[in-house]
């Protein structure tokens, strides 16, 4: 379990990593966190010969309001967000998913542009944020460009990134009005991947109808997707429970999960109706102002 | 010291080895380093199946920092067949078995080569250059495409996949069914799993002139010791075993193939080499417990009095012959659990498949014989409309009958099975909760108890009874030794005939020789790891089969009790006193106050162990006559009443252990509808280990073992695809439970002890792993009353559950 022979380089600003990644082309890989490159590497299923850690590069650290949107450095990690009081009053769909990532010690070293960038089917930050008004920023030598998670996400462990391009932030608008939302995640055990996960972002008019809401689903397809036709049924609607038992069964057939040791087809197509029903629950209680913990199914 | 005169056993005195443990101060073959050493790693079988067309070392030989290179062709040339031991008692046809496959590979992960550089990343790099080609087969991984007419052949020699069929019958099982007022069936399984020891395996080969030195994480060091003496014909062998990252049966068997792999390639070489397992490869190749599917019936009267079982069991044993028949055979130990029914027949299969050999895990075909018991309980009562608890009492053994004999010759010193039934019923609050369950609600709450038997102390001749003509006698009963020896400045230390795997044996055994020798525990160490030419080992040195607490106990006793005998005498002597006079306290011998009114008048009162030391080991003009110098003894230990049944009879009873302790489980358990999880909300134990010589170590123990075996009830598991790709190579794939999975455990302790052992005690190595399958599997099934559906197998994962929420809706 030793990763084949690397090199090892640490630029210091944005402009330095990207002028490495130019210089070192195809056979470089950015370090970020680590927690999924490395053990790809222990296990000899990717042989970067270079490595680019930029860990180093301060700008890239951290969250931060700006206006109505979060921004998150390519190197806020898990825990900064599970932390994070702001992401808890006004985002708890992202807390459920950073509480729900991993376990202790890789949240405190795994990034959400990390996770973006590898683009695991079953991971819980590209599910949870396409339930969000999420954009991509990423440099390359051209200069940056900023890009919607859906079109940034293309396939299972591909996304829009270029060879010598670097993510270097991810920004979530704040949703405003009566607004909530949660992420569920139903995996075998405490710290593993997702069987299947669901993000719900409900946003309540005047009279408690869903004025507008936004479902995701994880690990139930080669990538995660927006639950297009249970949103139809529910927007306008005032939520009642045969609305979400219709929703549910939309959501099942929307799924287009495959076969592992997670699951079979038919158990995980029924997984993603439960959850995006208990989300949007949760939800839902969030818009009303109740106070609601993070579901541990 | 009698059993009422004990200050330290008994007590939960703190851990000798804790400290460097959580200080990281642990000693493990990995952490020792020898000049010149060099690091090895193993090529392995990327395919279940396959033909071995050719393998060189080819190009790995002259890459960079590589030193050796051993292939196939060398293991045939060089090293000899290991004999197929005790495991593979059933084997009808020799079959060589080398370190690594020769001519064919029957499992994924099987070693194949192993490469030796001066570091571990070379050795790893130039592992992707030997040249091996293969021509793949089909892969079998089902016992029923195993035993199909037209499947490929695992073993051309055996001329079937099929490896071994054979029965043990006990008592009149016809007449029992003829008698029967019902036959309740049900078809039974449990599935592939393993403790996963933190640690894997680790072999260090020093070769020096005298002789060769393995460094070796095993927990039976005979099996390691005799394949490298027989495999590489030489005699010179010592075998060392420092702290052990746990065991659980892993350490066994298996890893003598890398200590053979490792002692030829540090003979080749001539330097020392080291060879440490990555998770992936034990994941793979170390061995895992026995998938088993069982045919049950049950002939029953309609009071639910349990006439007899008739059980056809299959085996899936895997990709090796060497272990052939071990999951079999182990059933014997507790082949009627607790339970006095008299009529039995056990029919074995054991079948071949592309699959990793099986290997004994704690309890070893006990945790099957329970779960076929209990399942069967469940089942009558439920075909009877009878209460489960009741059931289960009307079949118990009962007060009256210990000693008790069952059918198949075990000799049942003592217990309590309806006392224990009692206090966990009281404990999980059984009544409140099927009163509760009786008013109906919507959560889908489930309660199970069972009862379990934990045998202990193994009888070396036990196969013999299914084996009679087995060509060696693999030994008879146990024997074990122990030193115990007062050094010249007065402290004490003992060196024990078995290795441990972190089980606190150097922390108990002290206590023993604490109260023996009147020291307390701080003084008294252990000597450090196992060492072959220096413990004082016989056919019971085995970190398995629950063998310490009645053979490594009984030693350490024994020989604590000549050394007190000699500090007796001695101190007698320079004391001008009686021994009859004389006690020992806090490390000093005085007179009993009371036996020696004056004794002030006399000299000196008392005379401490270090001045004992001084004259003991360096002064031979103040030795009595007749006394043989040093405060040092050794002692081997057998049981006491090991005959009658230490030998097979013809009817083939046996006594296959000697002591057996019990325990009751109860689960309480929700399943969630909407996903099929089951969440444990109270786990309790009621547990007779005989007399505890520290109940925090045999809590730790039962806390160790029912975490383990409510994981693997709830999911934990290796899983094959169909072309035998394990599917599981990691902890996270493979799912073991976290702690926010494991549940709570509450125990009890009820105690019988034993009469047959040194102070009492029971076993309690493998405890909890034995009746916990049993009992989630139970509680589950309650749980799912409203579905009517039957628990019948193994793992219950929440896709499982959900499943039998689903079909009999
Ligand atoms: C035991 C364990 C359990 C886990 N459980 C979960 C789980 O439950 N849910 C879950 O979602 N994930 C889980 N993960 C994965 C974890 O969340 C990873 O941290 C995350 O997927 C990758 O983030 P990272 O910062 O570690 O990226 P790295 O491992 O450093 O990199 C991953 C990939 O992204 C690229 N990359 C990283 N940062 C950038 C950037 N700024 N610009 C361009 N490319 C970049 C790298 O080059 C690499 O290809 C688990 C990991 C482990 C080890």
């Amino acid at each position: 379990m030793f990763p084949a022979d690397f090199d090892y380089v640490v630029p210091r600003s944005v402009d330095e990593a990207v002028a490495m990644l130019v210089h070192y082309g195809d056979d470089a890989k950015v370090l970020a966190g680590g927690q999924s490159l490395i053990p790809m590497m222990k296990l000899r299923i990717a042989s970067p010969r270079v490595l680019i850690d930029v860990n180093g590069i301060a700008e890239l650290a951290g969250l931060r309001r700006d206006g109505d949107r979060l921004v998150l450095g390519a190197l806020c990690r898990h825990a900064d967000v599970a932390a994070s009081p702001l992401v808890r009053e006004h985002l708890p769909l992202m807390h459920d998913a950073a509480q729900l990532t991993a376990d202790v010690q890789v949240r405190n070293r795994g990034t959400v542009a990390g996770s973006l960038a590898h683009a695991d089917p079953a991971g819980d930050w590209p599910a949870a944020l396409l339930a969000l008004d999420t954009h991509v920023t990423v440099a390359g030598p051209d200069g940056t460009r900023t890009v919607p998670l859906a079109a940034f996400l293309v396939d299972a462990y591909t996304t829009q990134l270029g060879a010598n391009e670097l993510i270097t932030q991810v920004a979530v608008g704040i949703p405003p009005g009566r607004t909530g939302g949660a992420y569920a995640k139903f995996e075998r055990r405490a710290g593993d991947f997702a069987v299947a996960s669901a993000g719900v972002q409900v946003t309540l008019d005047e009279a408690g109808r869903c004025a507008a809401v936004a479902i995701s689903c994880g690990a139930v397809a080669p990538s995660p997707f927006r639950a297009r036709a249970a949103e139809a049924m529910l927007a306008g609607q005032a939520l009642s429970e045969d609305l979400l038992a219709q929703a549910e069964h939309a959501v099942r057939d929307e799924a287009s999960p495959f076969a592992d040791t997670r699951g079979s087809v038919e158990y995980k197509r029924h997984l993603a109706g439960v959850l995006v029903r208990r989300a949007c629950v949760a939800a839902l209680a969030r818009a009303r102002g109740e106070r609601v913990d993070t579901l541990h199914l | 010291m009698t059993r009422s005169d004990s200050r330290y056993v008994g007590a939960s005195v703190r851990s000798k080895e804790a400290p460097r443990h959580v200080t990281g101060r642990g000693r493990f073959v990995d952490d020792l380093v020898l000049p010149r050493m060099l690091h090895a790693f193993v090529l392995r079988s990327p395919y279940a199946h396959a033909r071995i067309v050719s393998a060189n070392a080819g190009r790995a030989a002259h890459a960079t920092g590589v030193y050796g290179v051993i292939t196939p062709d060398d293991v045939v040339r060089l090293t000899t067949p290991f004999k197929p031991g005790r495991y593979a008692a059933g084997l009808r046809v020799p079959v060589p078995e080398y370190a690594t496959a020769v001519g064919k590979v029957r499992y994924v992960g099987e070693p194949v080569a192993m490469v030796a550089a001066s570091s571990r990343p070379e050795a790893e790099d130039a592992l992707e250059l030997i040249d091996v080609e293969y021509e793949p087969l089909p892969a079998i991984v089902t016992t029923e495409a195993a035993a199909a007419p037209d499947a490929t052949l695992i073993y051309d020699e055996l001329g079937t996949n099929v490896a071994w069929q054979g029965h043990v019958s006990f008592g009149d099982v016809d007449a029992a069914f003829a008698r029967a007022d019902r036959v309740v069936s049900a078809n039974l399984g449990i599935h592939r799993y393993s403790s996963t020891p933190l640690e894997p395996f680790a072999c260090l080969v020093d070769p020096t002139p005298e002789r060769l030195t393995l460094y070796c994480n095993c927990q039976n060091p005979e099996v390691v010791y005799e394949a490298i003496t027989e495999a590489l014909g030489i005699d010179g062998v010592r075998v060392a075993v420092p702290d052990v990252g746990g065991g659980f049966g892993q350490k066994i068997h298996l890893i003598r193939k890398y200590a053979v792999l490792t002692a030829l390639m540090a003979v080749q070489t001539g330097r020392p080499v080291k060879w440490i397992e990555d998770r992936s490869e034990h994941m793979m190749a170390a061995g895992h417990s026995c998938d088993q599917e069982f045919d049950v019936e049950a002939a029953v009267r309609n009071d639910g009095e349990v006439l007899g079982l008739r059980i056809a069991d299959t085996d899936d044993v895997g990709g090796s012959v060497s272990t052939l028949t071990i999951h079999f055979t182990n059933k014997l130990n507790n082949l009627f659990n607790t339970y006095r029914v008299q009529n039995l027949r056990l029919e074995g299969r054991s079948v071949l498949t592309n699959k990793c050999p099986v290997v004994p895990n704690r309890g070893i075909g006990k945790p099957g014989m329970c779960f076929i018991w209990e399942r069967m309980m469940d089942a009558v009562a439920q075909e009877l409309g009878l209460d489960p608890i009741a059931v289960r009492r009307r079949n118990l053994v009962t007060q009256d009958q210990f000693p008790y004999t069952t059918p198949n010759g075990n000799i049942i010193g003592s217990g309590d099975y309806q006392g224990l039934l009692d206090r966990a019923l009281k404990n999980i609050g059984y009544e409140d909760i099927r009163a509760q369950q009786k008013t109906g609600n919507d959560r889908l709450i489930g309660i199970g108890v069972v009862i379990g038997l934990e045998p202990g102390g193994r009888n070396a001749a036990r196969d013999m009874a299914i084996f009679p003509k087995s060509k060696q006698m693999p030994g008879a009963g146990g024997v074990e030794g122990a030193t115990v020896k007062i050094e010249k400045n007065g402290s004490v230390v003992f060196t024990l005939g078995a290795p441990s795997c972190g089980q606190s044996h150097e922390t108990t055994a002290a206590q023993i020789v604490a109260d023996v020798l009147g020291i307390p525990p701080d003084r008294i160490s252990a000597s450090g790891g196992w060492d072959s030419s220096l413990s004082p080992w016989g056919v019971s040195c085995a970190n398995s089969g629950n063998n310490f607490h009645l053979y490594d106990i009984g030693a350490v006793h024994g020989a604590a009790m000549r050394v007190r005998e000699k500090v007796l005498t001695l101190a007698a002597h320079l004391l001008k006193v009686d021994r009859s006079a004389l006690d020992l306290r806090d490390g000093i011998v005085g007179r009993v106050p009371s036996a020696a009114p004056n004794s002030s008048a006399d000299g000196p009162a008392t005379i401490t162990f270090a001045e004992l030391g001084k004259i003991a080991y360096a002064n031979q003009a103040l030795l009595p006559e007749g006394f043989e110098g040093g405060l040092e003894a050794t002692y081997y230990h057998s049981h006491p009443h090991a005959d009658p049944g230490m030998l097979p009879d013809e009817t083939g009873r046996v006594r296959a252990q000697y002591t057996f302790g019990s325990a009751a489980h109860a689960a309480l358990v929700e399943v969630d509808p909407g996903t099929g999880r089951v969440k444990v909300l109270r786990y309790v134990i009621v547990s007779d280990n005989g007399t505890m010589i520290n109940p925090s170590v045999v809590d730790g123990q039962i806390y160790g073992s029912a975490a383990h075996g409510i994981s693997v009830a709830l999911g934990e598991g290796f899983v094959y695809g169909d072309d035998g790709q394990l599917l599981t190579l990691t902890l996270l794939d493979y799912g073991k439970s976290t702690t926010l999975e494991t549940p709570r455990i509450e125990i009890e302790h009820h105690p019988v002890p034993d009469p047959y052992t040194t102070l009492g005690q029971k076993a309690a190595g493998e405890g909890a792993a034995i009746p916990s399958p049993a009992a989630i599997a139970s509680a589950v099934e309650n749980a799912l009353s409203p579905f009517g559906a039957r628990v019948r197998r193994l793992p219950l994962t929440p896709e499982r559950v959900w499943n039998l929420m689903h079909v009999s809706r």
